[in-house]
């Protein structure tokens, strides 16, 4: 009776023992699931943010078609009616090339080296990057526009944009969202902190009235248009 | 029986149940909270690009009927200014990257390099920092017309966001990266290969794959925004009679 009662206890012991080890395994795993699940919960929102305002945006562009449509198909209208709707859908398309000189409100940017290091290529770049990123409409650096095709590259001292040798200081302007682009461009560990390490001399304005001049050339000898 | 054994026996039990229902809700909510919310995202997340798909279908149907009525409208007005504006729409859309294009060229194909080695991590992948490089490569060296895994760089594009992923004109796409780039194929061609970001991410076993090609073909960029709702903060300051 007592060695039953020993071994009996002895295997409650045990089982207890085991299932302790196996709680405190099933937890740790557990926190590490968490974790990799809440990556992917981030990454799933900002997916989700980014197909919800794609299809916010869709939405609104067909809305404009649908009117374009509409305005085509009436054919009550008069053909001065149908010319001023070329002329917009011309326009915009031009506007998109770069191929007008534009005015707006938004910010100009001067930049030029204060220290040893000077203004380069990725410099400038960096900045356009987060310009971009607050949806500017339209950018230049020193009246060159940039457009699809603009190049920025370092040569020697200079840089080079749309093929002109651009000197410093360099005049970086912007029309669009001013409140939107600054608060981007000032960014904790942003552009402008980075800048400041450099020790580069920046100056910010806001103008009601930046002219933004239009590309010179868009070069298209070796495009064939494709019948869609 | 002995008393001290009993009491012991109780302890052990009640500590055995605490374990047990313990476990078993761990289980439980290991089950609910997050994975139930991932699930919801994920279906919140297809429904999103099931309603993207629709919606493009119905953008791309518009535009076809837009471009038909316009041809018809030429055709029936016979109107020389209608005529004059349908021409100059067609090279003013050409120019702003809106009709599909072919040309010779060449094609980059890009993929992680397939196992790490003794490097960092970071240099077995491909960054956005190397794809924007190699697109600025391609625009110097006189690319007239570039697309990123289909995309159509355009003024509007915003440079390249990569993760294990790329996001090119707000819509991602996973590997390989397929970069195509229309103008003179040995001046591109040398240019890519000569790059000495190129010749070390080959060497961490990246893979680029540089060919020329007698005929590219790139689509046309399709706006998923308002033209008028895109440049709303600018007017036209001389424009030529538009």
């Amino acid at each position: 009776m007592k060695a039953f009662r020993t071994i009996s206890l002895t295997f409650v012991c045990l089982v207890l023992g085991i299932m302790i080890a196996w709680q405190y395994s099933s937890v740790k795993i557990n926190q590490v699931l968490a974790q990799y699940e809440k990556e992917d919960v981030n990454q799933l929102i900002d997916e989700l943010l980014m197909e919800k305002k794609n299809n916010e945006n869709l939405k609104a562009r067909l809305q404009e078609l649908q009117r374009e449509v509409d305005a085509f198909k009436n054919t009550e209208r008069g053909d001065q009616q149908y010319i001023e709707e070329l002329k917009q859908a011309v326009l915009n398309a031009r506007i998109m090339a770069g191929l007008e000189t534009v005015k707006g409100e938004g910010l100009v940017i001067t930049l030029k080296a204060g220290g040893l290091i000077p203004v380069e290529d990725r410099h400038i770049e960096e900045l356009i990057n987060e310009l971009k990123a607050s949806d500017v409409q339209a950018i230049s650096v020193n009246d060159e526009r940039i457009v699809a095709m603009s190049e920025i590259r370092n040569a020697g001292e200079y840089i080079m944009i749309n093929a002109r040798q651009l000197v410093p200081p360099y005049t970086i302007k912007a029309i669009g969202d001013a409140d939107k682009m600054e608060s981007s461009l000032n960014l904790l560990a942003g552009v402008l902190d980075k800048f400041e390490y450099y020790e580069f001399e920046v100056d910010i304005k806001r103008e009601k009235n930046v002219i933004i001049p239009a590309v010179r050339d868009i070069p298209i000898d070796m495009l064939t248009p494709v019948e869609q | 029986m002995n008393k001290g054994h009993r009491g012991m026996l109780f302890l052990i039990f009640i500590l055995f149940g605490i374990l047990v229902s313990m476990q078993f809700r761990s289980i439980v909510r290991s089950d609910s909270d997050e994975t139930i919310s991932i699930r919801e995202l994920a279906a919140e997340l297809e429904y999103e690009r099931a309603e993207k798909a629709r919606l493009i279908e119905q953008l791309n149907n518009l535009e076809a009927e837009r471009e038909q009525l316009l041809k018809n409208i030429g055709e029936r007005l016979n109107n020389n200014e209608i005529d004059w504006l349908l021409r100059t729409r067609n090279s003013e859309f050409f120019k702003a990257g809106l009709t599909p294009v072919k040309g010779k060229g060449i094609v980059i194909v890009m993929e992680d390099a397939p196992e790490i080695g003794e490097l960092r991590v970071e240099e077995y992948i491909i960054h956005d920092y190397d794809i924007n490089e190699i697109l600025d490569e391609l625009k110097a060296n006189g690319a007239q017309a570039i697309s990123v895994n289909g995309e159509r760089v355009v003024t509007t594009t915003k440079p390249v966001c990569a993760g294990p992923t790329i996001i090119v004109n707000n819509n991602r796409y996973p590997p390989p990266y397929v970069i195509q780039a229309i103008g003179d194929p040995d001046i591109l061609y040398e240019a890519i290969n000569s790059m000495p970001t190129v010749a070390f991410m080959r060497l961490t076993g990246i893979r680029i794959d540089v060919s020329k090609s007698e005929e590219i073909v790139i689509d046309r960029y399709h706006p998923y925004k308002s033209l008028n709702e895109m440049f709303k903060d600018m007017e036209v300051v001389k424009g030529e009679g538009f």
